[in-house]
């Protein structure tokens, strides 16, 4: 029941936020994060006391239910999400300030924490599918939020790749139901190798299929367009959903159908595997290249997202318990990185109103923190020792070299030469802000400062993790560890 | 209960009585007995239901006591009583919806008939979905066309005369080529009731004899009725006649009447021809190949359309493609989902035209995309039943349209040859879907600066209202506890034989 | 131990310290703080050097396999002894060359960083502490090179970070299998990859230590990795460019040092493919790099490419494994680490007192500047390799190894090599030295001035250069120490 109770209050939280008269935009920012708070203290309860059995909400037809489960994964993204969010609520109650319709933007922005725990407490593939698909429901109207014409094209064009990988995630999702013993998720696969008979070949196809279908939402080339074009959305949006809630959640499917539903056992060393794999190799580099050629920020830091999201992919499709650490620790680690870069890039856009790398010369000496954050972040992507990034790269590699396999290999030379380019794109930001050229007239940064304390608060918060993670990361990584070797 | 066996028979009998009353009365009564009319006849085919879900099997009833091969037959199954159920209950809602703007679009002098065709429609579908005789199948097929142009026509405007022609044409087209389908079929077997011709059929294709003209027969008969139920490439008439007749003659004509047709030919798979005789002919094949095409080429059509009514018709197109997919599969599967996707997708569709004129009365009657910006706040009731029967069209669980999809590709995992192409394409078909209902969806929900026109308040379409709300319920009652009525298919199929 | 954690923490945490302050009242109270700073730093380091034994000391763990960890080594004693008189004799250089330049408090905080960075990575104790600091001294380095804020500083402050970064990759791309099939990442004399291992993955484990010696290559300008040296050393303040040039490089040999006989050992990659591909690199590097030093104008340019030629002797000493040629490959470390940084300082002197960097406009320097030219003339000569400067000496056991080591082909092709290298040093060097103290007949003596610079710039450069001619006279007790180091390596 408290499964249920995690994912509803935020929904009915939501519907709530236009129904009753605030008084003064206060009360609501009160009554919005005093629920997120609770709610994410709900969901912290339920992980640490998790409930052992499955609960099955409703019987859908035959013996497909929607059913929730706690299990190692949902522990992760569960965890994740429902740490970030709070911070994300206050980031967003300021930045909300210069954007109109705020009470829409609140409902559908609280909804979609209700939606993405439901994902992530999903306990088999047909309720996972149903809150995937909810999610895209719930955040176009926060895609399209600004509803300039810019902003009604991104948000078809999110709605389309979204409904449209969705699709083809379906297929697999039926030949689950018809090959597989369960649909629940269970480590290792449920593939029912009797019934399967001499039709792998097929099925690999299907999971090819698949994986592509969820890796829409994991903004997988060639199906990543909508990402940066959904950065027209306001920050939190991006920054939330957009680095952690949505592509995540692709991520997170796709992690549940390869080692919870087909099961690695099965697809390791098959051509499947090498085809994912040489997608995702593709997409590392294809991401931080368009990231490299980019100058809007919020668009340069969306392609990161995607190359960085391909990150974990490779992780996934390493299909080797190493592998599912390296993609968990990349999944976890990415997300207070990239939200971190995203809000330092919200709060230049909410302080100065400027949107593009060339303008940002000199903007270090003018707003120390929010760049001095930003530096951080910029080294923790590119994976510098001491950092998130280094331990979640270093998991990641690792395992791609005990797997032996030589397109794996590949992979690493993708992570490296990613790493490159994520320093050229993130770099060259740092270098302009505290940098600026010689005869940099200073004048013309009158006024500008740094964000105040709702919009400092999440940005330190997420530095201090970024350290500590990369300091002190054994705890967090033992623990993804357990959960990849099925602990939980 | 002996009583109950004659409930078939006596709604198709009412039905024509009613017609034939109402063509005496003033609007306000026709439209009164017509409701009643409706009502009971649903009433009737409940009750129906409930009897042969007790006593567990079919009953024929012979008409007039003239026992066969003369005489004129009615059977009645689990699905056959379900259909008439639904066919009636979507009538109502649709009619129920439709009437404030059928006031406006029909004249008042004339709004008696509308009701008079609706009835003699309501008789001939009753009629194809009982009958267990090819050629009272025949005449009321006949008959259902001549209604159908009547209820397009009814609206008079130049298009609507000309969508009536042509759906005139291709509909006769349709039935001739069902005729000498018949006309073989009896010189082949001599007999014109369903169960007769079956165990002809069954000797025929034992014996190894007459293998071109049943093949003919078999492709006559699709073919006749591929065509009045608008299967791509003989889906010409259909945009126009839907896009630019009253509204609720746009959905009816959508849910209803093309469904009926689809459900003869079921019956007649299945009745007459015998499921294996049919599997064996590769016609299915042919079904399946033109259902693929329907579904992206309806699709790719509604997505050009500017016009919303013609987008949502074009639609029909590939939904009705979806179906003869289920057919093609040749699966009892596939042929479940057909039929499931039936239910759905006149649950859907017919909402879809009822929000559709709802958005478009507080757009200064245009039906431009352009003009529709915003109407979703004019009118919030037909906006949020819009979204609801675009999620549902797209596929999205909770809604009806999910649980065909899944049928769907669930009965086509079962098809080794069939299962790719007919997963690719349900796949793409989806992403098309998606593309043009969303449109329409952030397009009616994105604000307009200026406000060009009023919005509408809900104490001027209560019954609007009621429609919509019915519809939405009876989506998500499909959507969501999908199973009884899966099994009601199952069970329906296997009476057939 | 704590002594080794302080001497690496301290000038960093001033470095910070003084990046964050605000603006001091005076240059002067600047000046004060940072030599105070510099002055407890080398205290630090050399205590540390001192005191501390031959222990690991385990400061905390990235992951469970990851220590970060430190022990210094004779290897460890050679560098930061060269890297600590280097940085503080280009540091106390700067109080008065950076007096014309802008930001002087951004500069030292970064120098400061750098220092410290750069004892960390002699006292590193295995791989991964290693490529941590590493990549810190890039990112810390980099604002020294784009100091002066000219768009072409930037850009090649850029270009430094870009090239140093893909190098530092190419060996993480190494650190990862090596943290799987060797036994542990930790540094230790003669190799740590087991018998077995070598058997099982020689291939795989070859690919690899080709693909590091070219990343950490491309910090100690190795071809084909070279491109961003003469761009990035030219345009820092002459000082920065004396550590950029003499002791920042040097981590790249260090690194390259340590992976190679510290990691791999120079039993598992003598005779393999790896061994001649990289003496031919580095023979390659040496010969290009005096080529384009020689036809170079602009003098701080010209030292830069001489930088790439000369690491790559002290590279190709290391490759050809023997046991002379690793001892000069060392000694050299020190000896081009002194001399260098006494040209730079020269150069710097030159502009500060005169603003002029091209070769061609310094006729006549000498009789301006006598004392700053006749110590560049020494060290130049130190470069070239007359005796009795260290460059002789360390030249010497180059070739003598190298001749000795019996690699069929290299064994007679480098030493030639070498000796071209060397005439063409003595052909970029020397005109400088030959204009300058004997400009002509037809140079106008009457506008010429005393110029020479203030003491404290000569005074850093005096001392390098005694240092470097100090080798030379009494080599003995480097090579006593330095061969200590070759018995247990080789």
């Amino acid at each position: 029941m408290m499964i249920m109770l995690v994912i509803l209050i935020p929904v009915i939280a939501g519907i709530m936020v236009p129904l009753i008269p605030f008084k003064k935009r206060n009360h609501m920012e009160i009554f919005l994060e005093a629920l997120v708070i609770l709610n994410s203290l709900l969901v912290w309860n339920l992980l640490i006391h998790r409930p052992e059995s499955v609960f099955t909400l409703a019987n859908f037809t035959g013996n497909l239910s929607v059913s929730f489960k706690v299990d190692g994964m949902s522990m992760v993204f569960a965890g994740l999400v429902s740490a970030l969010w709070p911070f994300a609520t206050l980031y967003a109650f300021e930045y909300m300030t210069k954007e109109k319709r705020e009470k829409v933007f609140f409902t559908f922005y609280t909804m979609t924490y209700g939606v993405t725990l439901g994902i992530s407490l999903a306990g088999n593939l047909l309720t996972m599918y149903f809150f995937y698909e909810l999610l895209t429901l719930v955040t176009v109207p926060l895609v399209m939020h600004t509803l300039t014409r810019e902003a009604i094209l991104a948000s078809r064009k999110y709605l389309y790749y979204s409904l449209g990988g969705a699709a083809f995630a379906f297929i697999g999702l039926i030949f689950l139901i018809i090959y597989g013993s369960t649909t629940d998720f269970i480590l290792g696969g449920v593939l029912d190798l009797e019934k399967i008979g001499n039709r792998t070949n097929v099925l690999l196809l299907i999971y090819v299929i698949a994986f592509m279908g969820f890796g829409v939402k994991a903004a997988l080339c060639p199906f990543n367009s909508w990402l940066p074009d959904a950065g027209v959305a306001p920050t939190p949006v991006t920054a939330l959903l957009h680095a952690v809630a949505v592509v995540k959640s692709g991520a997170f499917a796709i992690i549940r159908l390869t080692y919870f539903s087909f099961g690695a056992a099965f697809l390791k060393g098959t051509w499947a595997q090498n085809v994912v794999m040489l997608v995702v190799m593709f997409t590392i580099i294809y991401g931080c290249s368009r990231a490299v050629k980019e100058t809007h920020i919020k668009r340069r830091l969306a392609y990161s997202t995607i190359s960085n999201l391909s990150y974990i992919l490779f992780g996934v499709t390493i299909m080797t318990p190493l592998g599912m650490v390296g993609a968990l620790t990349h999944l976890v680690f990415h997300a207070v990185m990239k939200i971190c870069s995203f809000f330092c890039a919200g709060a230049v856009m909410y302080q100065t109103d400027k949107h593009y790398v060339h303008e940002l010369d000199g903007m270090g000496y003018k707003m120390p923190c929010v760049f001095g954050i930003f530096t951080v972040s910029a080294l923790a992507l590119m994976g510098v020792p001491g950092l998130a990034g280094f331990v979640s790269k270093w998991n990641l590699a690792s395992a791609a070299v005990e797997s032996g396999n030589k397109i794996a290999y590949g992979g690493i030379a993708c992570l490296l030469i990613s790493a490159l380019l994520t320093a050229i794109y993130m770099l060259t930001i740092v270098v302009r802000a505290f940098f600026p050229v010689k005869d940099f007239d200073f004048k013309t940064l009158e006024g500008e400062k740094d964000p105040n304390w709702k919009m400092l608060v999440p940005l330190f918060v997420f530095t201090l993790f970024m350290v500590l993670f990369g300091f002190y990361s054994a705890p967090i990584v033992n623990f993804l560890a357990d959960v990849a070797a099925g602990v939980y | 209960m002996g009583l109950i066996q004659n409930f078939p028979a006596v709604s198709i009998l009412l039905c024509l009585f009613a017609g034939i009353i109402s063509s005496g009365l003033k609007k306000q009564a026709a439209r009164y007995v017509n409701t009643i009319l409706i009502s009971g006849v649903g009433f009737l085919s409940l009750c129906t239901l409930m009897y042969i879900l007790e006593t567990g099997e079919a009953f024929v009833y012979v008409m007039g006591k003239f026992p066969a091969p003369w005489g004129n037959e009615i059977r009645a199954g689990v699905l056959e009583a379900f259909m008439a159920l639904f066919f009636c209950i979507i009538m109502l809602l649709s009619l129920a919806g439709g009437r404030k703007k059928l006031a406006d679009e029909v004249e008042d002098g004339k709004t008696f008939l509308y009701y008079v065709l609706m009835d003699l429609l309501l008789a001939s579908l009753l009629a194809l979905v009982y009958t267990n005789d090819l050629f009272t199948a025949y005449v009321f097929v006949e008959i259902n066309t001549i209604a159908a142009c009547g209820l397009i026509m009814i609206r008079q405007n130049g298009r609507t005369i000309e969508a009536a022609a042509r759906y005139m044409i291709m509909s006769l087209l349709g039935s001739g080529l069902l005729l000498m389908g018949l006309c073989i079929l009896y010189d082949l077997t001599g007999h014109l009731l369903m169960s007769n011709i079956k165990e002809q059929m069954g000797w025929i294709y034992l014996s190894g004899q007459y293998k071109m003209p049943a093949l003919v027969t078999i492709a006559l008969l699709s073919v006749g009725l591929a065509i009045k139920s608008a299967l791509f490439p003989f889906h010409a008439w259909l945009p126009d006649a839907y896009g630019y007749s009253t509204v609720s003659s746009a959905a009816i004509l959508s849910s209803l009447v093309s469904k009926g047709y689809i459900f003869l030919l079921i019956k007649i798979i299945y009745r007459v021809i015998g499921f294996e005789v049919f599997y064996e002919s590769r016609i299915v094949d042919v079904l399946f190949a033109f259902g693929l095409m329907g579904m992206i080429f309806g699709s790719i059509s509604a997505i050009r359309e500017n016009d919303v009514r013609r987008m949502i018709a074009f639609s029909s197109v590939a939904q009705i493609g979806y179906i003869y997919m289920g057919i093609g599969m040749g699966t009892q599967a596939g042929m479940e989902a057909s039929i499931f996707h039936i239910l759905s997708h006149a649950a859907t569709k017919s909402l879809l035209f009822i929000a559709a004129i709802g958005l478009t009365d507080v757009s200064g009657g245009s039906r431009q995309f352009i003009e529709l910006t915003g109407s979703a706040y004019r009118n919030k009731w037909a906006g949020v039943a819009f979204t609801v029967g675009s999620l549902s069209m797209v596929g999205v669980p909770l809604f009806s349209g999910f649980i065909s999809k899944l049928l769907f590709a669930q009965a086509a995992v079962q098809n080794d040859v069939k299962m790719l192409p007919a997963l690719i394409v349900l796949g793409i078909s989806t992403i098309l879907n998606a593309i043009y209902f969303m449109k329409t969806v952030i397009r009616i929900y994105t604000p307009v600066e200026e406000h060009k026109y009023e919005s509408i308040a809900f104490k001027n379409m209560k019954l609007y209202v009621a429609a919509l709300l019915c519809f939405i319920i009876l989506n998500v009652v499909l959507g969501v506890s999908s199973q009884p009525i899966v099994d009601l298919i199952g069970q329906g199929l296997a009476m057939f034989s | 131990m704590y002594y080794m954690i302080l001497s690496i923490l301290f000038p960093i945490c001033t470095g910070v310290y003084l990046l964050v302050r605000r603006d001091m009242e005076s240059r002067k109270n600047l000046l004060i703080v940072t030599g105070a700073f510099f002055v407890v730093s080398a205290v630090l380091v050399i205590l540390t050097l001192c005191i501390t034994g031959n222990g690991i000391f385990t400061l905390f763990s990235l992951t469970d396999r990851l220590p970060i960890l430190f022990r210094i080594d004779e290897v460890s004693v050679v560098f930061s002894v060269m890297t600590i008189v280097v940085v503080l004799c280009a540091g106390f250089f700067s109080f008065v060359y950076m007096k014309h330049e802008e930001k002087e408090k951004r500069y030292y905080g970064y120098y400061l960083i750098v220092l410290g960075v750069l004892v960390a990575l002699c006292f590193a104790g295995n791989l991964i502490t290693f490529y941590l600091f590493f990549e810190l001294l890039t990112l810390s380095s980099m604002p020294l090179v784009l100091h002066n804020g000219s768009r072409e500083a930037i850009m090649a402050g850029l270009k430094y970070l870009f090239y140093s970064l893909s190098g530092a990759y190419m060996s993480l791309f190494g650190l990862y299998f090596l943290e799987r099939y060797g036994n542990t990442l930790t540094f230790s004399a003669g190799g740590v990859i087991s018998a077995e291992m070598a058997a099982q993955h020689g291939e795989l484990l070859l690919g690899i230590c080709f693909a590091m010696l070219i990343g950490f290559g491309v910090k100690a300008g190795m071809f084909p990795m070279h491109a961003w040296l003469p761009t990035a050393h030219p345009v820092a303040p002459a000082p920065a460019s004396a550590v950029l040039s003499a002791v920042i490089v040097k981590a790249g040999v260090l690194a390259i040092v340590r992976v190679v006989y510290y990691i791999y050992g120079a039993s598992f990659l003598r005779g393999s493919w790896v061994q001649y591909t990289w003496m031919i690199l580095t023979l390659i590097t040496v010969f290009m790099g005096s080529m384009l030093a020689y036809r170079e104008q602009v003098l701080k340019k010209r030292l830069a490419y001489s930088t790439v030629s000369q690491l790559s002797y002290i590279l190709f000493g290391f490759a050809v494994m023997d046991g002379g040629s690793v001892t000069g490959g060392l000694l050299h470390v020190l000896c081009h680490g002194f001399i260098k940084a006494a040209l730079f300082l020269c150069t710097g002197g030159i502009i500060y007192m005169t603003g002029k960097t091209r070769v061609e406009q310094l006729r006549g320097i000498g009789k301006e500047m006598p004392l700053l030219m006749w110590c560049y003339t020494i060290v130049s000569l130190g470069l070239i390799g007359i005796p009795p400067t260290g460059g002789f000496i360390s030249k010497w056991y180059l070739a003598q190894g190298t001749l000795s080591s019996g690699i069929p082909g290299f064994s007679w092709i480098g030493p030639a090599v070498l000796l071209i290298s060397a005439l063409l040093t003595a052909g970029y060097l020397l005109p400088l030295t030959i204009q300058g103290f004997f400009p002509g007949t037809d140079y106008d003596y009457s506008t010429l001035k005393k110029k020479e610079p203030p003491l404290i710039m000569t005074v850093p450069i005096l001392i390098l250069t005694v240092l470097s001619v100090e080798i030379g006279l009494f080599p003995q007790i480097f090579i006593n120490y330095l061969l200590r180091i070759v018995e247990k390596i080789i």
